[in-house]
């Protein structure tokens, strides 16, 4: 009799249990389906967070680049000016891009360096024009920059270097203006990690092919700097803050192999040869 | 969700009150430590340590209370350490993101009201089972 009881005793244990397991498993599974149908709804339209996020950049954007305006002088000669904005011009519309997007500056600076700012901002040393042996060179350059700010890099490097916190701060009137100046400094003088690098390198010549500018001098300006055989050296911001140029020409002139097309001359040698003369 | 049943004894007063300020404890730590999940477990935790010699009704609440606990530890860290990550890393603000935090809320609010509600009614020596907690306390919290 004793014996019955206890096996009826475990019998009710093991049907409680199973029922606990059942009522656990349903209340994890109603968890989740709520949180997957809240997923059918499109928050970030709701809540407005690109509008917002859009809005942050373009503050952080002109906050940095307010700096360099203040700090560099800016090269407005008019050719100039239209000369690199035809070889963007000519890029951009080759790949779908947002020309108005896209604000170039050119600095009269001997470095060798370009880098994007939040917002489309593109800064242009007149020491890169001047190194560059030729117009392809100088577009590859562009694009690898370019592609920077398509692939949203620079924001995605401010949030991980500085915090979305401090990035918001920034744009309140509370921001720090030292705080402004090292990150600006930072985008200008530090490169990105090395798969935003690769993505962007590739991208560039995706940008460079479609646009019928040929990739392999943008490769050879790689290799050229890398070797060190360039009178620039000492000015080779661009190419010492992003580093393994060798590997990179590589797999650019890789990448590019199996995407012949007819090329075409982004800008004539006279234009090219006065352009530098310029500055 | 909630189910009212019979004790298998009528509860004291001074039980009572021992048994409710377990989900008080948890609710009071719940408001003192919003940001970070773990405090009101740890409130939880204590209050239960401090109790486990009790009687058979206090200890049993106090077992609920922590084991209700326990399972929003899980939601809340997540959605803690993925907020972390939003504002301190690369990653961004999705539709996903929202949704989880959305539904954690409503899982938190659900189970705050039923803290509240469980406090009162085992202040007035009712015994309170909750959905799926109630079987798990029973399993684990024996009269001895």
């Amino acid at each position: 009799m004793v014996v019955l009881w206890q096996s009826d005793k475990f019998n009710l244990q093991i049907k409680m249990m199973g029922k606990t397991i059942i009522q656990g498993l349903i209340t994890i599974a109603l968890f989740f389906l709520t949180w997957f149908a809240l997923t059918q709804i499109d928050w970030i339209t709701v809540f407005r967070v690109q509008k917002a996020t859009e809005k942050t950049e373009e503050k952080l954007g002109n906050l940095f680049w307010n700096i360099f305006q203040k700090t560099e002088k800016e090269n407005k000669s008019q050719f100039v000016v239209s000369s690199v904005d035809s070889i963007v011009t000519k890029i951009c519309n080759a790949n779908n891009i947002d020309r108005k997007f896209i604000k170039v500056h050119i600095l009269d600076k001997e470095e060798v360096n370009a880098f994007a700012l939040p917002n489309g901002h593109l800064v242009v040393y007149s020491g890169l024009i001047k190194n560059s042996d030729n117009p392809e060179e100088f577009s590859g350059v562009i694009c690898h920059e370019i592609a920077h700010i398509q692939l949203n890099h620079v924001m995605k490097k401010l949030v991980k270097e500085i915090g979305l916190s401090v990035l918001i701060s920034m744009t309140t009137s509370k921001g720090g203006s030292e705080t402004i100046r090292e990150a600006a400094k930072m985008l200008s003088s530090s490169a990105f990690d090395r798969n935003l690098e690769k993505e962007a390198d590739i991208k560039a010549v995706d940008y460079l092919v479609k646009a019928k500018i040929n990739p392999e001098p943008f490769a050879n300006f790689l290799f050229k700097l890398s070797a060190g055989d360039n009178e620039a050296t000492k000015y080779l911001t661009w190419i010492s803050t992003h580093p393994d140029s060798r590997e990179r020409a590589e797999y650019i002139i890789e990448y590019s192999k199996d995407k012949k097309t007819k090329f075409e001359a982004v800008m004539t040698i006279d234009t090219w040869d006065k352009l530098k003369e310029k500055l | 969700m909630i189910n009212i049943t019979k004790f298998s004894y009528e509860p004291g007063e001074h039980e009572a009150e021992k048994a409710s300020n377990s989900y008080l404890m948890s609710l009071i730590a719940l408001i003192a430590g919003l940001p970070l999940p773990i405090i009101n477990l740890i409130a939880t935790l204590i209050f239960y340590l401090g109790n486990r010699k009790g009687t058979y009704f206090v200890r049993w609440h106090c077992t609920q209370a922590l084991l209700s606990q326990l399972s929003m530890l899980f939601i809340n860290s997540f959605g803690f350490w993925w907020t972390l990550s939003i504002l301190f890393t690369e990653e961004i603000t999705t539709s996903k993101y929202i949704a989880y935090i959305i539904a954690a809320i409503v899982f938190n609010l659900a189970e705050f009201i039923a803290t509240i509600y469980t406090a009162i009614q085992t202040r007035k020596g009712i015994h309170v089972e909750w959905w799926f907690y109630g079987n798990l306390t029973n399993l684990i919290c024996k009269s001895k």
